[in-house]
């Protein structure tokens, strides 16, 4: 029995790693890698370099931790910026700051992740229960938060002075930037969530066929709006995560987060159809947009010309992770 | 199944149920008990009520009355395909209810994987301990961990089947009972042996019911054989005893009378030939094929789903290509490439599903009638208001339309009005040949007739038709002459001139 069994289950665990859909990720990442080491005589590849990019990565990362459970769902998130820029004004309001004397001090990262979770809850409740488009939703919802964050905070940068958290993103632990080892160990949590629990193995159902997963009985609508909960949260995490490295809390330093977001979730190998792709992917995809985006700035390459390259990344990586034939039979 | 002296008590009753669509009763009073270890084969023509019967089985449809209860929980209510399950009734769907890209492991236990769990983490070693238990028991070759959409269909409904045995054992049904929709439909030869196998192997722990168009294959697999006709329970046999011929017979009931299709005004079609098809074939389909139609002349074309007719129409109305062969209209080769292009030819196309292809619903009943023919409708590049009334109103008093307005939208038409609609847009297009596919199709009965006086008067005009209908009879009554596909080919053409109409017993032997 054991003797049978010993080739399959090494074939099926091979399978598994095959089926992790990683590969080409880190294909690509050594590929960005080794042009860029080229194009900058090496420097891309000194240690300082690659800190600064892992620590730059850190931010993007969490943002399409969130993002990306949103997508395997089938459903889309555009709703990042707009949950930063409300939470950022909260921040800028309860920590230690330079305008008014209250100082909630660590207290603002639980503080900050259930605004982004109740921001997520209202997506969430209005997708299942009014039944609207995700797309719709999310944008909408994204110009509500950030149109109330400016009206509440005038759109003025207010100065923090907890120097706790800056200091602990800013240090290294094991030569790792403190700020990333935080996002890989979301990484981690969020590829346990999806792959040891029930609620993981319905949000993948959920992207692969809603009709059917909602035959054998999963709870369509509860699920959603977890996954939209969890990305409110994480959302809300990262947003903490900028003010503090920013020393500033200002509604507009959230923007220009969405596009990379979504460049990353989709670079990372995760199916924009839905019912693909899992959190290392997304932890893949930060990376290789961050290493891309460093590696133009140190050729000195013009910004407008970086944000095309952007743009064309996006394209091509939704080009191959895209199932066309989703609408038909998935084959 | 009488060697014992005890009467088994049925694990499944279902008694008196009742279910009225729109227009059509779509069951009425059935009937239907399901006892262990047994399996059931139902059968009934297309419209006899089947899928309703194993939709309200499943939960997925609520009867308007009557009961449903088993030996384990007495009167259930069944809200779904998951309620089912509970009290130990599962169905294989013929499209397959298992998630493409989870693997056979998480579709197996989709759902229920409560028992797995431990501080809210799920253990796959024990998940697939039990999977690959299962997946022995019911004799599949598979690996757990590949994802369903790697697997062959037939090794997907045997997951599935699998699912449902386990669920139903967690439930605590040692007997439960399977519905098989059509299961061997997609499948091959070999694998349909592989499946009847497995299901007498699984026999001893479940009941199946089994649905299928192949008479042989039901009498076959079956121990009782159950016969639906017009929603409504006809007759029950043990499948020992059954003849395939008395079968028959009872699935098309006794013969309707002749005036329902209007033959008094089935009148001999003209000498000119409209259509003309020689060699026509497609690779997998059907096989090289010639059939010939007159002006005003209705051509019946029976067969059974995967006979191949369904390719010989998408070829004349040019949705699909044919690999060889010639289509002539009016004695001119044509080859349509695409709908658009059979469109200008003539070819009139009045598909299956009315609302989503054959109507604009959103749009009103004159810009439906207008649509193929805006062209003739401009003055000067532009449309007119008054042509286009004017053209539209001919053709709503010529097909006897009911409507409001010519303003209405089309979709809030009755289904008769509506398929009226259809068919003048195309006779307004000057249409000469027409293929009119279930052109009947979720009609009531007064308007059926309409459609038939309409269908009679297009005759006379000249149009020639091929038609594919519900029923066998209506085929028959209809037609001046019929052709029968078999598995790709063409086996035979029978005339049917008024009176001399072959019956639908005659006919169902050769297609079967």
């Amino acid at each position: 029995m054991d003797g049978a069994a010993g080739p399959t289950r090494l074939q099926s665990s091979m399978k598994r790693i095959a089926r992790t859909g990683v590969l080409g990720q880190i294909v690509a990442l050594s590929l960005v890698a080794l042009a860029f080491a080229i194009g900058t005589g090496g420097r891309f590849l000194q240690w300082t370099n690659i800190q600064v990019m892992l620590n730059i990565a850190g931010v993007p990362a969490i943002l399409a931790l969130g993002l990306h459970q949103v997508i395997v769902l089938g459903a889309i998130d555009l709703s990042a910026e707009g949950v930063m820029a409300f939470v950022i004004v909260f921040v800028g309001m309860l920590a230690k700051n330079t305008l008014n004397s209250n100082d909630v001090g660590l207290w603002i990262l639980p503080i900050a992740v259930a605004i982004g979770a109740v921001s997520g809850l209202c997506n969430g409740l209005v997708v299942t229960r009014l039944k609207l488009p995700s797309f719709i939703t999310t944008l909408g919802m994204s110009w509500i938060l950030y149109g109330l964050a400016v009206y509440i905070n005038k759109a003025a940068g207010i100065p923090l002075t907890d120097a706790r958290i800056p200091d602990f993103l800013a240090g290294n632990t094991a030569g790792l930037p403190n700020i990333f080892l935080i996002a890989l160990a979301l990484t981690i949590l969020v590829q346990i969530l999806q792959k040891k629990t029930r609620l993981g193995t319905y949000i993948f159902a959920i992207g692969g066929d809603e009709h059917l997963a909602g035959q054998t009985g999963i709870g369509i609508r509860r699920t959603k709006t977890t996954v939209f909960i969890i990305a409110g949260a994480l959302y809300g995490l990262a947003a903490v995560f900028l003010a503090s490295k920013l020393g500033r809390a200002h509604p507009r330093s959230g923007l220009g987060n969405l596009f990379p977001t979504i460049t990353a979730v989709a670079v990372g190998g995760v199916s924009l159809t839905g019912g693909i792709g899992s959190a290392v992917n997304a932890l893949l995809g930060a990376c290789i947009i961050t290493a891309l985006n460093d590696g133009l700035i140190l050729m000195r390459i013009d910004p407008y010309i970086q944000q095309a390259v952007n743009g064309i990344v996006l394209i091509a990586a939704v080009a191959l992770t895209i199932d066309r034939k989703k609408l038909g039979f998935i084959k | 199944m009488s060697d014992t002296t005890l009467i088994p008590t049925p694990v499944l009753r279902l008694s008196g149920i009742t279910k009225v669509y729109p227009g059509v009763v779509a069951l009425e009073g059935v009937d239907l008990a399901i006892y262990p270890n047994e399996v059931v084969g139902l059968i009934g023509e297309n419209g006899a009520g089947k899928s309703t019967l194993m939709k309200v089985l499943v939960g997925y449809v609520q009867p308007d009355s009557g009961r449903l209860e088993t030996a384990k929980d007495g009167p259930v209510f069944l809200s779904g395909p998951a309620s089912a399950i509970e009290h130990g009734i599962g169905m294989v769907f013929q499209e397959g209810a298992l998630i493409p890209n989870l693997s056979v492991l998480d579709n197996l236990f989709l759902c229920h994987e409560k028992t797995f769990e431990r501080f809210g983490f799920l253990s796959h070693r024990t998940m697939r301990r039990i999977a690959r238990e299962q997946i022995r028991l019911a004799q599949i070759d598979v690996d757990v961990d590949s994802l369903v959409q790697d697997l062959s269909l037939a090794n997907r409904q045997m997951v599935e089947v699998a699912r449902l045995l386990w669920l139903s054992s967690i439930y605590g049904h040692p007997n439960p009972v399977l519905i098989l929709d059509e299961p061997t439909a997609i499948l091959s030869d070999t694998e349909v042996d592989t499946l009847f196998a497995i299901l007498r192997s699984i026999k001893h722990r479940a009941s199946v019911v089994l649905i299928s168009h192949r008479l042989s294959e039901v009498v076959e697999n079956s121990d009782r054989i159950v016969i639906l006709k017009d929603g409504r329970n006809v007759a029950e046999m043990p499948a020992g005893s059954a003849k395939i011929s008395e079968i028959e017979q009872l699935m098309v009931g006794h013969e309707v009378s002749a005036d329902r299709y209007l033959e008094e005004h089935q009148h001999e079609p003209q000498e000119v030939e409209v259509l003309r098809v020689e060699e026509l074939r497609v690779e997998g389909q059907f096989e090289p094929l010639d059939f010939s139609l007159r002006k005003g002349e209705i051509v019946g074309l029976i067969g059974l789903i995967g006979s191949g007719k369904e390719a010989v129409r998408d070829c004349l109305t040019g949705i699909r290509r044919a690999d060889g062969g010639h289509i002539f209209l009016e004695g001119l080769k044509v080859s349509p490439a695409n709908p658009h292009q059979s469109i200008r030819l003539g070819i009139g196309h009045v598909p299956i599903e009315r609302r989503s292809q054959g109507l604009a619903t959103g749009m009103s009943v004159q810009d439906n009638i207008n649509l193929l023919v805006l062209k003739s409708l401009r003055r000067g590049g532009l449309l007119t208001r008054r042509a286009g009334r004017r053209n539209a109103q001919r053709w709503v008093e010529r097909c006897r339309i009911k409507t409001p307005s010519l303003d209405v939208l089309s979709g809030t038409l009755s289904g008769g009005n509506q398929q009226k609609v259809v068919i003048a847009k195309w006779i307004g297009a000057n249409t000469r040949f027409l293929i009119l596919d279930h052109p009947t199709r979720g009609v009531d009965v007064g308007a059926k007739e309409e459609i038939y006086h309409l269908i009679r008067d297009l005759s006379l005009e000249g149009i020639g038709m091929l038609i594919m209908c519900d029923t066998l009879e209506e085929d028959i009554g209809l037609s001046h002459r019929i052709l029968l596909m078999k598995e790709g080919r063409l086996i035979k053409e029978m005339a049917a001139a008024p009176n001399a109409k072959p019956t639908p017993s005659d006919i169902i032997k050769f297609i079967v």
